[in-house]
């Protein structure tokens, strides 16, 4: 499979989901299977750092609208991390960017989150 | 999708390729592979491939939205022309009566649909007259 997810718990109810590889119609149920199992354990505010994202299509997308949807209906929120500028690009031109808070790096993702 | 009126050509392409893909979700990638493959050898941008690459899996994931189900979906079958000024590829869907509009289906490819639209230059999705099935058509212009 061309995706691996890594996840931490930097702090109590935060996570950082890393990605790395391709996100599309056949890997994208990992990333959404993560989510939800984070979720359900009560940790909502989730990071999602799309810096080794190679490849990421409308079902990717599709599946951080849903996190972070799902995220904020338990108080939580689900943030950014990206700095390529080829994913960056998928997110303005589908105007995503308006919607998600993305950050150049963990550090600054980790200090936004409250 | 948008309807164009100028998307089909008027001259032989100089090279033609196609493949044809089982309609599971693992072998998109085998999908853009190929587009990769192929727009790379014509004077496009690292961009321009990239851009073509989405949107063909884009397409080739429609494919997937409107057969969700359906056991035995037949074979995505993707068309590439080479021209020497553009670059045209067809994604068919060889479900019999595929007839269901682009976009009109799951959120995803509705974002895909508007991605398509984005990505290339010029975007037809139609039920093919001979066939019945649903091809999108979809063109990306070499920047002269």
């Amino acid at each position: 499979m061309n995706l691996r997810v890594e996840t931490t718990t930097p702090r109590d109810g935060v996570a950082v989901v890393s990605l790395s590889g391709e996100v599309d119609v056949y890997t994208s149920p990992r990333v959404k299977q993560e989510i939800v199992d984070l979720l359900n354990r009560g940790i909502t505010r989730i990071i999602v750092d799309t810096t080794k994202v190679e490849y990421l299509d409308s079902t990717g997308l599709g599946v951080l609208i849903g996190g972070l949807k799902r995220a904020r209906e338990r108080d939580g929120d689900l943030r950014l991390i990206c700095d390529n500028p080829r994913i960056l690009r998928i997110f303005e031109i589908t105007g995503l960017t308006k919607i998600f808070d993305i950050h150049a790096n963990e550090a600054e993702a980790l200090d936004a989150v409250k | 999708m948008t309807e164009g009126g100028a998307l089909v050509s008027t001259t032989e392409p100089e090279a033609t390729v196609e493949l044809s893909i089982p309609a599971r979700p693992e072998y998109v990638g085998v999908a853009r592979l190929a587009i990769l493959g192929v727009a790379s050898r014509m004077r496009f941008s690292y961009d321009e491939v990239e851009d073509i690459r989405l949107a063909v899996g884009e397409a080739c994931t429609g494919v997937l939205d409107r057969g969700e189900g359906l056991p035995d979906a037949p074979p995505i079958v993707i068309r590439c022309l080479v021209h020497p000024d553009r670059l045209s590829v067809e994604v068919r869907d060889t479900t019999p009566g595929s007839t269901a509009d682009a976009g009109a289906t799951g959120d995803d490819f509705q974002l895909g649909g508007v991605l398509i639209r984005i990505l290339m230059d010029e975007v037809t999705s139609e039920e093919d007259p001979g066939s019945g099935q649903h091809v999108v058509r979809m063109v990306k212009y070499v920047a002269r």
